[in-house]
């Protein structure tokens, strides 16, 4: 058994007989202001459990984001700074190559004989005769005596 | 109407996703490789790996010839925003002309060139410095620049480069294909500043090939100051040497003079880079005679005690008539013709050889062709074909004339006579890049018995008293060797000159010879620029050095016993001296020194020389002793030679030189 809903209360609105001569009432004229002081201290937030897990989710979503960000990215960022570091040891070990063949050419016109020969007369130094060379042939038990 | 707009901003949102997918596809897939190309111009640069040039080493590892890296300042003359401003600063950092530096910049920029290299081969601090410029109109290029550190040392044997380092001479010219080496290229990532972030090998470098030499720079250095000695000494035109291992052919010195610095190369002085102990052949004289020798050893019945007529000094031929030096040489033994370089002694053995086998045993030692070696200056000498030989051109052959020979031939046909009858082949390149050269096998040229006497033959012209090589005569070692002064013809007035080729040709020690060395100074003059007087006494000095490098042990005591009586105290030796200098005999033939056989000053003829060959030194002089002879021995150990020989009728006051060797 239904119950119809009832008729809605008819908004009547008591008016005075309007003066003809009177100004029309301003928007609102007849309204009243009231406060009212509402009291929220006891109202307590009712905790949302979907907030949280969603807020969770999207820290892990972010988490998991910047790590995948990472690990696709770093190894390319290191691997950038490793070939700086490549090219510039590259670079050091083609000048060093190229000064030890500097160094190797000065060790060569040092040790020329016409260099040799001229410190050697500056140290009045004389080329031994024949009868001066004299080859010394080691004997094993010799040695053998040295060392022990 | 909601649900419209919905719909609109999807539609809206898909066309955008797919404007978008399709950019990425479209970059991605169809354009990419345009992109690729693009982002690499922009990124990569394209740079090439030098390769130097191949090192040169003597056979002990010391480092003759190498090249180093330098750099190039070059500039963009068209970018140039003030050329007096760029000739001011370069001029300071390069040490440079200003006033030429700014005519060349200014020329450049008139001719609208974009490149004007400003100065090669420039230090490591002037390059740090010009990098560090950058600026856009300059920059550095990388070189290579050949460096001879041992200066002038065996100049002739490595030759030169170019500006390109592509050999012009020597063995930088022989070798140029393997001492050249291959650049490669590089690719190199570059980041905005433009530092390397990573590089790829687009084609590996090929460095040159090392190349190790068979020269001892000691022999060589010793080679060049005493050969350079003995041209200014006796005022010859040239000289040159060359010392090789008879055994190998292996060339330990090749020296030649007038010579140069290939750092600082002549420019336009042609006779300095001439290599004249390859590239000059000249009339040999005397030494040839060794060849004739050799030739009858092998194909007549004659050894070194067979008599020789040599008919008085004068033998006659057809149409010419050949004169010794020496008048009055009567029959001698065929060694001594050898020792005193009788010419018509020579041509009796060469009539006896005859022009065909001459012939061939000329070639068979090797000359009118090419040894070999590793310089493609090499002359093959000149030896007529036997077909345009002359009716007399036998003698003049036998006699080392007519054939034109180098030095290096003559330094292999002793090897043949040294290392016991085998052709070799000289040759200048001992590795190339850590790895042995094969050689080509030698030819037998000599039998083992018929090398051994022509060696001791040629012992008996340095030890005899009488022999022309005196002065080659080492302390401590046994020697064999042959003189030569060929008188040099000109070709303009078509006359021989009084200049000589005076030539030593040599071999120590005789029982194991090490070395070969032959020395000859071109354009001597006078009895004083015969071989035995310019040429010998380099051999001397070359040779006792060489030896005492190698450390070859010695065959002969240094210090003479004192029972010996050297030839310098017997008063006939003043005689035999005075003989070798009668300049005034000289004529076409080759000329050379000797003395007057004893047997033609002393008195009425005695007693029959005995044969004291095999004989130590005690027995000989107890056997003189109770014939009542007279002995001038030389040497210590057994005899090998004497003069007179067995068998001749010995005259009255005449002594016997009999030569020990151990």
């Amino acid at each position: 058994m239904s119950h119809a809903a009832p008729a809605p209360a008819e908004h009547t609105r008591i008016h005075a007989a309007r003066d003809p001569h009177l100004l029309r009432p301003l928007p609102g004229e007849d309204l009243g202001i009231e406060f009212k002081t509402i009291d929220n201290s006891r109202l307590v937030r009712q905790p949302d459990p979907q907030a949280r897990g969603a807020c969770w989710s999207a820290i892990g979503a972010t988490a998991l984001a910047v790590m995948l960000l990472t690990g696709v990215l770093g190894p390319r960022l290191a691997n950038t700074l490793a070939g700086y570091k490549l090219e510039a040891l590259r670079a050091e070990n083609r000048r060093l190559i190229d000064e030890r063949r500097t160094l190797d050419l000065q060790e060569a016109e040092l040790t020329s004989p016409q260099r040799l020969e001229q410190l050697a007369q500056h140290q009045n130094m004389v080329v031994p005769q024949s009868n001066q060379v004299v080859h010394l042939n080691g004997k094993g038990d010799a040695t053998v005596a040295m060392i022990h | 109407m909601g649900q419209g707009r919905l719909l609109t901003l999807a539609g809206i949102a898909a066309l955008w996703v797919a404007v978008v997918l399709y950019q990425l596809i479209s970059l991605q897939v169809f354009h990419h490789q345009y992109y690729v190309q693009l982002a690499r111009s922009h990124q990569e640069v394209s740079l090439e790996v030098p390769a130097p040039r191949g090192t040169i080493f003597d056979r002990s590892g010391q480092t003759l010839a190498m090249s180093v890296p330098t750099a190039s300042v070059y500039v963009n003359p068209l970018k140039l925003p003030d050329l007096g401003v760029a000739a001011d600063l370069l001029s300071r950092v390069l040490h440079l002309d200003r006033t030429e530096l700014l005519a060349s910049l200014k020329e450049a920029y008139d001719d609208h060139r974009g490149y004007l290299l400003i100065k090669r081969h420039i230090d490591f601090q002037e390059a740090e410095i010009v990098r560090g410029l950058a600026f856009d109109w300059i920059g550095v290029q990388h070189e290579s620049q050949r460096h001879y550190p041992k200066g002038g040392l065996a100049a002739h044997v490595l030759g030169g480069v170019d500006f390109s380092e592509t050999g012009t001479s020597g063995v930088e010219r022989a070798l140029d294909a393997d001492l050249h080496g291959v650049p490669g290229q590089m690719r190199l990532l570059t980041d905005v500043k433009g530092r390397g972030i990573d590089s790829q090998l687009s084609s590996p470098a090929r460095p040159g090939t090392s190349i190790t030499l068979t020269i001892d720079e000691r022999i060589q250095f010793e080679t060049e100051r005493d050969l350079q000695a003995s041209v200014i000494e006796h005022h010859a035109a040239t000289g040159s040497a060359v010392v090789m291992n008879p055994m190998n052919g292996e060339v330990l010195a090749m020296a030649s003079y007038p010579t140069y610095d290939p750092n600082q190369p002549p420019q336009g002085d042609d006779l300095k880079r001439i290599n004249h102990a390859v590239s000059l052949p000249f009339e040999p004289g005397s030494v040839f005679k060794v060849i004739t020798l050799s030739a009858a050893l092998e194909t007549t019945k004659l050894r070194p005690d067979s008599p020789i007529n040599c008919h008085g000094g004068v033998f006659k031929l057809p149409g010419r008539v050949i004169h010794d030096s020496h008048l009055g040489l009567g029959v001698i033994p065929m060694a001594d013709v050898l020792a005193r370089s009788s010419n018509s002694g020579a041509v009796e053995i060469g009539s006896h050889v005859g022009a065909e086998n001459l012939y061939k045993y000329v070639r068979r030692f090797g000359f009118g062709q090419k040894t070999g070696i590793e310089l493609k200056e090499e002359n093959r000498g000149r030896v007529w074909p036997f077909n345009k030989w002359r009716k007399t051109s036998w003698a003049s052959v036998s006699m080392g004339q007519e054939v034109g020979v180098t030095t290096l031939q003559l330094a292999q046909a002793a090897s043949v006579v040294a290392n016991g009858g085998f052709l070799i082949h000289p040759h200048l390149v001992l590795m190339k890049g850590g790895k042995p050269v094969p050689v080509a096998p030698p030819v037998r040229v000599l039998t083992p018995e018929n090398a051994i006497l022509m060696r001791t033959m040629m012992e008996g012209v340095v030890v005899l008293p009488y022999g022309t090589g005196k002065r080659a005569r080492l302390d401590g070692y046994s020697v064999g060797g042959k003189t030569g002064s060929a008188q040099i013809f000109d070709t303009l007035t078509k006359h021989y000159t009084h200049s000589y080729n005076g030539t030593f040709m040599g071999f120590a020690p005789l029982t194991n010879p090490a070395l070969v060395v032959v020395v000859t100074l071109n354009g001597t003059h006078g009895e004083g620029g015969f071989g035995g007087v310019v040429a010998a006494p380099v051999f001397h000095d070359v040779a006792t050095e060489a030896l005492r490098v190698m450390e070859v042990p010695r065959d002969l005591p240094d210090a003479k016993p004192a029972t010996e009586v050297t030839t310098a105290d017997n008063a006939d030796d003043d005689l035999a001296d005075a003989d070798q200098s009668d300049a005034d005999n000289i004529l076409l033939a080759a000329a050379d020194e000797a003395d007057v056989p004893e047997t033609l000053l002393a008195g009425p003829p005695g007693p029959t020389v005995p044969n004291f060959r095999g004989m130590n030194m005690r027995a000989v002089l107890a056997e003189a002793a109770q014939k009542g002879l007279t002995i001038l021995p030389t040497g210590s150990g057994i005899a090998r030679l004497q003069y007179p020989p067995p068998g001749t009728l010995l005259h009255e006051g005449e002594r016997i030189r009999v030569q020990f060797v151990r």
